[in-house]
């Protein structure tokens, strides 16, 4: 599935489906909270404690909570999917979104360090994410989901590679 | 320890254990204003009693607390203030070596900074008011962490911020230093590029977003009588009229002054009424440039330019001052000025087509533009959407009432991006990014066409990486580029006309490479 923005001639790394899981833990959490909140006031209506609230709002509230926090959970796999790298010569790309969709190149000599980190949940599922900081706090070059030995593969060859380019400003 | 003399001439770099001290009166400069503060804490009583016995003539003495009393407590903060800035004073140690400057300060807190030299980003010589009374200046330098933190010294005497300054430029730029001469540096001499009257600083202010603010104010103060018809109204909006007029002042009084100068470690700038700032931006220290303008300064044709230095960051104190390369300017007077932080412009007539980035529209000069079906979602600034890239570096330009343009030279590209929404999805159009260090030049060209955009995000990759290969030769002093229209050593660069003889060829179309 190659996307217009894509470079040509290129194969793309995708991470780890396992990140799919790992996401929908996380997000489904947040949904949970986001739906409870939003049919707060129909619970209360039909327990009969808030009355004056408007029937069709309150319906309303918990349909759409319930309708996007949906909508964002079954897009998920999609957008894990979309999550790509490619190592170049000089560089590494870096592609992710959906409807949202961006395509960035990071020089190896730009690099100044390189985070790994593994967050509890992430150990579980035996992940990483590398997070790659240039001079510029625009570079928002982040990787989640790497495979543990992947990620360790990837900081070690990105620093190793910075340091062959001689990483300056 | 030793304390050495300060060296009568040139400046001699120190040895391990030499170590130097600010000027005694520094805590006092820095300080005044929690002096003053006290002394309105604890006078304000005992005045205001004082004023009340006077007013009502009587009971002299009775309510206010003994003089004895006063006196104590004007010696107990004498002496406390006194003693926190001897101390103060006297931990606060610095030294330069070859490589370092080490920063020694605190008493309770103790704090130990130290810098290489030859990652200084800028060097700022500041006077505020009090500084220039007791003629001290401040020093302060920059490292590249995005304006986090700088390094200062707080305060010399003027003369020995200039010989400091010097000596750390010389180093930072990679002057090699003679051995035979232990490192002695003699200051590098000014050359005067370009100076703002007062009556363009005061221009530029009225023609600013302040005077808009203003008219919006005169607006609603002119309705707000008519309908309340009462000028009881008026008090109410005092605050914002006096809010209006310090905005104007400090406006003023920041740009009042402003001088560029060419010396051999940078480029200088000079501004300030009340309190004075010396900026210096050592060469290759520039990583992007912005041009904006206005829609009221269009109407005189004024442009401002701003730069991303690593050092500064997005600098939000002071309202971005320090970015600020020239706060108003003629076209003339802005390709002087890019001249000096771009020396090789890399392309033919540059003149003319930095004016087409900043000024123009449409696809002349070279530059490219978003597609004809980009005005469904950008109906004004389809056309000024463009960029063009010359040997040396990009030119992205935008919008259409607030104009701007963004240099990048290509060595300095710290990443790129490409980016796409639903809606351009189907327009197929595409944002291009170019990610600079932080600061106020933020580089994009919206909306190009999907193809357009793609080749140009593999085209700059290749350039950048070509351009941080190569490495640009320290250029610095061969200045007068003959392609800006030579105008850098003029005694009158207003008068700057941009000749249409290129010395090199002009590449019209500039992706043959």
């Amino acid at each position: 599935m190659r996307e217009p923005i894509d470079p040509p001639g290129l194969d793309f790394h995708r991470v780890s489906a396992k990140l799919i899981p790992l996401r929908f833990i996380t997000l489904g959490i947040g949904a949970l909270v986001v739906i409870l909140i939003g049919s707060l006031p129909l619970v209360l209506r039909t327990l009969g404690s808030w009355q004056k609230f408007p029937g069709a709002l309150a319906w309303a509230l918990a349909i759409a909570a319930l309708l996007a926090m949906g909508w964002r959970l079954a897009l998920i796999p999609r957008q894990v999917r979309a999550i790509g790298y490619a190592e170049r010569d000089d560089d590494l790309l870096i592609r992710r979104g959906l409807f949202f969709q961006r395509v960035m190149v990071v020089p190896y000599g730009r690099m100044q360090y390189v985070d790994v980190s593994v967050g509890p949940l992430e150990r579980a599922f035996g992940l990483a994410s590398v997070k790659m900081h240039t001079a510029s706090a625009s570079t928002n070059a982040a990787l989640e989901g790497l495979p543990t030995d992947e990620a360790a593969r990837l900081r070690e060859q990105l620093s190793a590679r910075g340091e062959a380019k001689l990483a300056g400003l | 320890m030793t304390l050495s003399p300060p060296a009568p001439a040139g400046f001699q770099t120190d040895a391990a254990e030499q170590w130097h001290r600010v000027h005694p009166v520094s805590p006092l400069v820095r300080g005044w204003v929690a002096v003053v503060g006290v002394m309105v804490l604890f006078g304000r009583n005992s005045f205001e009693d004082m004023l009340r016995s006077a007013s009502s003539g009587r009971d002299y003495g009775q309510q206010g607390p003994p003089v004895w009393l006063i006196l104590t407590v004007v010696a107990a903060a004498v002496v406390v203030f006194g003693v926190a800035f001897f101390l103060s004073w006297y931990f606060t140690r610095y030294q330069v070596t070859d490589d370092q400057v080490r920063i020694n300060s605190g008493f309770l807190f103790r704090q130990q900074r130290q810098a290489r030299i030859d990652r200084v980003q800028a060097i700022d010589v500041v006077q505020p008011l009090l500084a220039r009374i007791f003629g001290l200046a401040e020093l302060k330098f920059e490292v590249a962490d995005a304006g986090r933190s700088a390094m200062k010294l707080s305060f010399l005497k003027m003369d020995e911020a200039k010989r400091l300054r010097a000596a750390i430029l010389a180093r930072a730029s990679g002057l090699a230093v003679d051995p035979t001469l232990t490192g002695t540096v003699a200051e590098a001499p000014e050359r005067e590029i370009l100076a703002l009257s007062p009556g363009r600083i005061v221009g530029a202010t009225l023609l600013s977003g302040i005077t808009v603010a203003a008219l919006v104010l005169i607006i609603v103060l002119g309705c707000t009588v008519l309908w309340l018809r009462s000028w009881a109204a008026l008090a109410g909006l005092i605050p914002m009229i006096l809010g209006l007029a310090a905005a104007y002042w400090k406006s003023f009084s920041a740009d009042f002054n402003f001088r560029i100068a060419l010396s051999p470690d940078g480029v200088r700038l000079h501004y300030g009424l009340l309190e004075t700032r010396a900026q210096t931006i050592p060469p290759g220290r520039v990583q992007a440039v912005g041009i904006t303008t206005n829609p009221l300064w269009r109407l005189v044709g004024w442009y401002r330019v701003r730069v991303n230095v690593a050092g500064y960051g997005t600098d939000r104190r002071d309202r971005g001052g320090r970015t600020v390369l020239l706060p108003v300017g003629t076209a003339a007077e802005v390709l002087t000025v890019l001249g000096l932080v771009l020396p090789d412009p890399g392309v033919g007539k540059p003149g003319e087509i930095f004016s087409a980035g900043f000024a123009g529209s449409g696809d002349g000069s070279g530059f490219i533009h978003s597609p004809r079906r980009a005005r469904l979602i950008d109906p004004f600034a389809w056309r000024r959407n463009a960029y063009r890239s010359t040997e040396t570096a990009l030119l992205c330009r935008r919008g259409v009432f607030f104009r701007s343009l963004e240099v990048v030279p290509h060595e300095r590209t710290q990443s790129l991006s490409l980016f796409q929404g639903p809606l351009m999805r189907r327009l197929g159009l595409v944002d291009f990014e170019l990610h600079s260090t932080a600061g106020p030049v933020t580089p994009v060209v919206h909306h190009m066409d999907v193809h357009e955009a793609r080749r140009l995000f593999t085209e700059q990759s290749a350039r950048a990486a070509r351009a941080r290969r190569i490495g640009r030769p320290d250029r610095w002093m061969s200045l007068t580029h003959p392609a800006y229209g030579g105008t850098a050593a003029g005694s009158n660069p207003v008068a700057t006309s941009c000749p249409k003889n290129g010395t090199a060829q002009d590449t019209e179309v500039q992706h043959e490479r």
